[in-house]
């Protein structure tokens, strides 16, 4: 009998962490905002590493302030330097309209009350310095020490959607909450959706973040989800949240307090989670899959039958990332035949063991399979060379990068960060267009290695 | 007084006197910004905290350790793989990285009981290595955990490892600048002294403020190796802890970068009678004088100067090709704290660049009394500049390429300005004389870019030239050069390979007899 056990990792601290802090997953989000500037209310390694991590990620730049902490404040509090942050912010960027506080462990020790000091820069400053502005002040509580970058993310996006939306007239349009993605992921979604012909609100948007370099000089990397989009979050038809970890949250807030219905996942990774998307969007819209779509899914169906039983079949894979990637992942490898073998996620949320996905892959993998929560990248290196771990491809982002190097098994970078490979932020994993650029990424991939092995690489003489 | 008013500043006034234009007849008196000083909120400022200061720039380059973070996990991961300092011990350094990973449950009932677990469990799951330095961050100092003290109940239990505790929270100083003081505190105090290496010369030195960015330290000590110097340790880059803990036993302190490792200097003057001695690897006159000044200390000066003849006959005719093309392209150096002196003057009197403005992060007005002590007239000098700041002067200066950081070359990149990495390099090492011409020609590489010229054509309303299907940076480079330069049979492109470290590997060293024989 196969078995597929979920466990904790079974040492106490992280050896080459596969996630970084709460405080990153509420930046990532921030720049899917127009007009907005977050305020990291901390020491200012907080923002300058997660600005730099981002900007090796998408080879962009974009801006996030720190409220720079020194000892004075750890000491004393450090509610002042929120106070000239907002100010010296807003007097130098006309534009900002949207500045969460963002906060993180040193602050949330120190018990800083940021609720409490919004209230006050409301009544104060804004009311007396900047009466015709919009200004918006959002306090988003991340402490480092709970969750991961993943729950950051979930927890700002919910307080952003929180803050803004109201009720008026229906919309007739549909929220999607993409969860942490690529540019090139929007993109596609955003097709799928022209296609469906349906008319949605694609919030914290950073399709524009694959930005050009223009003649004038004037492109710059920006989010594109506006305040009226926002807004407007809580008189749309439904909202789609594709992953139950990356915006499930402000989808159940929006169903709860508005009553929009709220239809988390699955996360639209291969052919068939796309499918159920489509139908989901079908059903919520009425509007038919049309032939447009068929036609694009057949292309990725007929891509995968020239490499699935014939290269990727009983293929050992690891998967490591964000949680709804990695069994998105690994859901897909399932429909390519090959066998995913260990998915390692970064954080000790408690609600992994009953997710329904992870469930079905208990009742019906046929292989031997293992699912590590808290799991760091040394559970997957130390399998390898210490434990006999047989694999043939790795499936992860780039701060796995030595695992692969150092043990010769192949890894197609995919998730946050891929600093290491050009472009990839470019293109998409998910909907059909992901699936095909996927597996032939994965294909590409083991050709490579097969001949840099010499590995059966005269398989491909004739293909 | 010559201070630099930025228009986007002008709303916070305490800015004011960070930036002076250097104008002629100026001098230090009133041509010199203030530093150092607490950050403004908001300003969105380049500065990192005082804990990636200890950690990262300074701790983890060690070659041989398990370096711990007491805390969260961000900290650790946010500060893992973002530099580019190599070792000769298979990069055990970048590859891996500890987080106690600290939760919730721990900054209610205390985090030491599973700071020890983890202790052991690093230890146990690196069995051949030794040593461990563990940094303390933000939560954990709020805590306050002793971390010292679990320390030396590990150092008990496991009498053979040897733990180096580093108490520089995040939030200790204005910047980076705070942790590079503390760790260098911290080790003088903790561990120099316990050990005691073999002498194996005459003629022992410490190389401190090196951290190995793309080989430095191997390119710096192959100088000092063939003057028959023994490099008793490095502080830090491809460094290993128990030569470190060996410091108080060298003749001299070889002293790169100031900023960071000048306090360990002044200490083992102060505890052990060591002599200071300042050197800068970067550019052909800097270095040669460098050298010179280590061989005079040591009497062995006709050592140094047939390094210096060697190689300059060797690297001067490609170094000189460069300078040729290089001449007047105007250069913003904005670099972190060091470079700003290392490279000011370097770069103008021997690549024909005119920098024309220059900045620090993180530097004290230390750095910034030598950085404009030796820039040329005309330039811009800005302490802990900001994102709108560095547009303005991008804007003002229209520099022809940048030094700076990943990021901030990101927004350079946006308004046509090619950038090269200040901090971890484009292809180095940068330091020795074939480093330099490397340097030289990343920037020429940068600016010739046939891309980059493209990048400024506007399709839709410009003439397309459409004559060529190709331009090279030849063509670029040398349109206006006179026929005597650009044919000029003693001065040739770089013609190193992508790796110039593979060659020391195996490179043998002549033996120098000793004068005293064994007489430690």
């Amino acid at each position: 009998m196969m078995t597929c056990d979920v466990k904790a990792k079974d040492r106490i601290g992280t050896i080459n962490p596969i996630f970084t802090c709460q405080p990153a997953g509420a930046q990532y989000a921030s720049i899917g905002i127009k007009d907005c500037i977050g305020i990291v209310h901390g020491g200012q390694g907080c923002v300058m590493f997660v600005r730099l991590l981002i900007s090796q990620h998408l080879k962009e730049s974009f801006e996030i302030a720190s409220s720079s902490v020194h000892e004075d404040g750890a000491v004393f509090g450090a509610l002042d330097r929120v106070e000239t942050a907002v100010d010296v912010l807003l007097m130098r960027y006309p534009h900002v309209k949207v500045i969460p506080i963002i906060t993180t462990c040193s602050t949330e020790v120190i018990g800083d009350d940021i609720d409490g000091v919004i209230t006050k820069l409301e009544e104060e400053l804004l009311a007396v310095k900047y009466p015709d502005r919009e200004v918006h002040l959002i306090p988003i509580h991340t402490p480092s020490f709970v969750g991961s970058m993943v729950s950051g993310y979930d927890v700002a996006v919910r307080d952003f959607v929180k803050a803004f939306a109201a009720k008026s007239e229906p919309n007739g349009k549909i929220n999607l909450i993409t969860g942490w993605v690529n540019p090139g992921d929007v993109t596609a979604l955003k097709h799928l959706l022209a296609e469906m012909e349906i008319d949605a609100t694609v919030l914290f948007e950073i399709e524009a973040f694959d930005s050009p370099l223009m003649p004038d000089k004037s492109a710059v990397s920006h989010g594109d989800t506006t305040i009226a989009d926002l807004i407007d979050t809580a008189n749309a038809t439904a909202t789609v949240a594709l992953n139950r970890y990356e915006g499930a949250k402000a989808a159940q807030f929006l169903e709860k307090k508005f009553k929009v219905p709220a239809v988390i996942g699955p996360t639209p990774i291969g052919i068939r989670n796309t499918d159920t998307f489509l139908k989901s969007l079908q059903t919520l819209t009425g509007k038919p899959i049309p032939q447009s779509l068929v036609r694009e899914r057949g292309i990725a169906i007929d891509a995968i039958t020239d490499v699935a039983h014939m290269f990727l079949a009983d293929k050992k894979v690891a998967i490591f990332g964000n949680p709804d990637l990695v069994i998105g992942l690994a859901e897909f490898c399932l429909d390519l035949e090959m066998k995913p073998v260990l998915l390692l996620l970064g954080d000790d949320n408690a609600g992994y063991a009953e997710d329904p996905r992870i469930k079905a892959l208990q009742d019906n993998v046929s292989h031997e399979m293992e699912i590590i929560t808290n799991a760091d990248l040394w559970d997957l290196e130390d399998r390898i060379k210490n434990k006999g771990l047989e694999l043939d491809l790795i499936l992860g982002h780039s701060k796995g990068r030595f695992v692969s190097i150092d043990t010769g098994v192949p890894m197609v970078r995919v998730g946050f960060p891929t600093f290491d490979r050009a472009g990839l932020f470019r293109h998409p994993v998910v909907g059909y267009a992901g699936a095909t650029w996927l597996v032939e990424q994965i294909a590409n991939t083991l050709f490579t290695d097969m001949e840099y092995k010499k590995n059966k690489e005269w398989l491909l003489n004739v293909w | 007084m010559p201070y630099h008013e930025f228009e986007c500043s002008k709303v916070i006034p305490e800015r004011k006197e960070h930036a002076v234009d250097k104008e002629p007849g100026e001098d230090l008196t009133s041509c010199l910004p203030k530093g150092y000083l607490n950050t403004i909120p908001g300003s969105i400022s380049e500065r990192g905290c005082a804990y990636c200061g200890a950690k990262h720039v300074i701790g983890t380059p060690m070659k041989d350790v398990l370096h711990v973070s007491h805390g969260p996990v961000g900290c650790t991961y946010d500060t893992w793989q973002t530099k580019r300092y190599i070792s000769d011990a298979d990069n055990f350094q970048l590859k891996y990285t500890f987080a106690t990973d600290v939760k919730e449950k721990h900054i209610v009932f205390g985090a030491e009981k599973m700071l020890k677990e983890n202790i052991h469990q690093a230890f146990d799951a690196f069995p051949e290595i030794k040593r461990m330095t563990i940094y303390q961050t933000c939560a954990t100092a709020l805590i306050g955990d002793d971390i010292g003290a679990i320390a030396d109940e590990v150092m008990e239990e496991r009498p053979d490892v040897d733990i180096f505790v580093c108490n520089s929270p995040g939030f200790a100083g204005p910047s980076q600048s705070g942790g590079h003081h503390k760790i260098n505190i911290a080790w003088v105090n903790q561990k120099v002294g316990t050990f005691e290496p073999e002498i194996t010369s005459d003629y022992v030195i410490n190389y401190v403020g090196e951290y190995n960015i793309q080989g430095d330290q191997e390119v710096m000590q192959d100088f000092f190796r063939r003057m028959g110097i023994q490099v008793l340790s490095t502080f830090t880059g491809n460094g290993t802890y128990d030569e470190l803990r060996g410091m108080h036993r060298a003749h001299l302190n070889v002293l790169e970068c100031a900023r960071s490792a000048e306090y360990i200097c002044n200490e083992l003057r102060v505890r052990y009678g060591i002599p200071r001695l300042d050197i800068d690897g970067f550019g052909f006159e800097a270095l040669g004088n460098s050298l010179r000044k280590i061989g005079l200390f040591f009497g062995i000066e006709d050592r140094a100067q047939a390094i210096i003849d060697e190689e300059t006959a060797k690297w001067k005719p490609q170094l000189d090709w460069y300078k040729e093309r290089l001449q007047g392209k105007r250069v913003c150096l904005w670099p972190g704290g060091s470079k700003l002196w290392h490279w000011a003057h370097a770069i103008e009197a021997e690549m024909g660049v005119k920098v024309v403005s220059l900045y620090t992060k993180f530097g004290h007005q230390g750095d910034m009394e030598k950085g404009i002590a030796r820039c040329s007239e005309g330039t811009l000098a800005i302490d802990d500049p900001n994102e709108l700041e560095s547009l303005e002067a991008m804007e003002l200066l229209k520099p022809h390429v940048i030094f700076t950081g990943k990021r901030p070359g990101e927004v350079a990149k946006k308004v046509g300005v090619p950038y090269l990495n200040a901090h971890a390099y484009h292809n180095g090492p940068y330091k020795g004389f074939e480093g330099w011409v490397r340097f030289a020609r990343d920037i020429y590489n940068a600016i010739y870019s046939p891309i980059h010229q493209l990048s400024e054509l506007d399709i839709s309303k410009d003439e397309i030239p459409g004559n060529h299907g190709f331009v090279t940076r030849r063509m670029l480079s040398d349109a206006d050069l006179s026929d005597e330069i650009r044919n000029a049979p003693h001065l040739s492109e770089y013609d190193g390979k992508f790796d110039c470290l593979a060659a020391l590997k195996d490179k043998t060293y002549p033996e120098f007899p000793r004068r005293v024989a064994a007489a430690e």
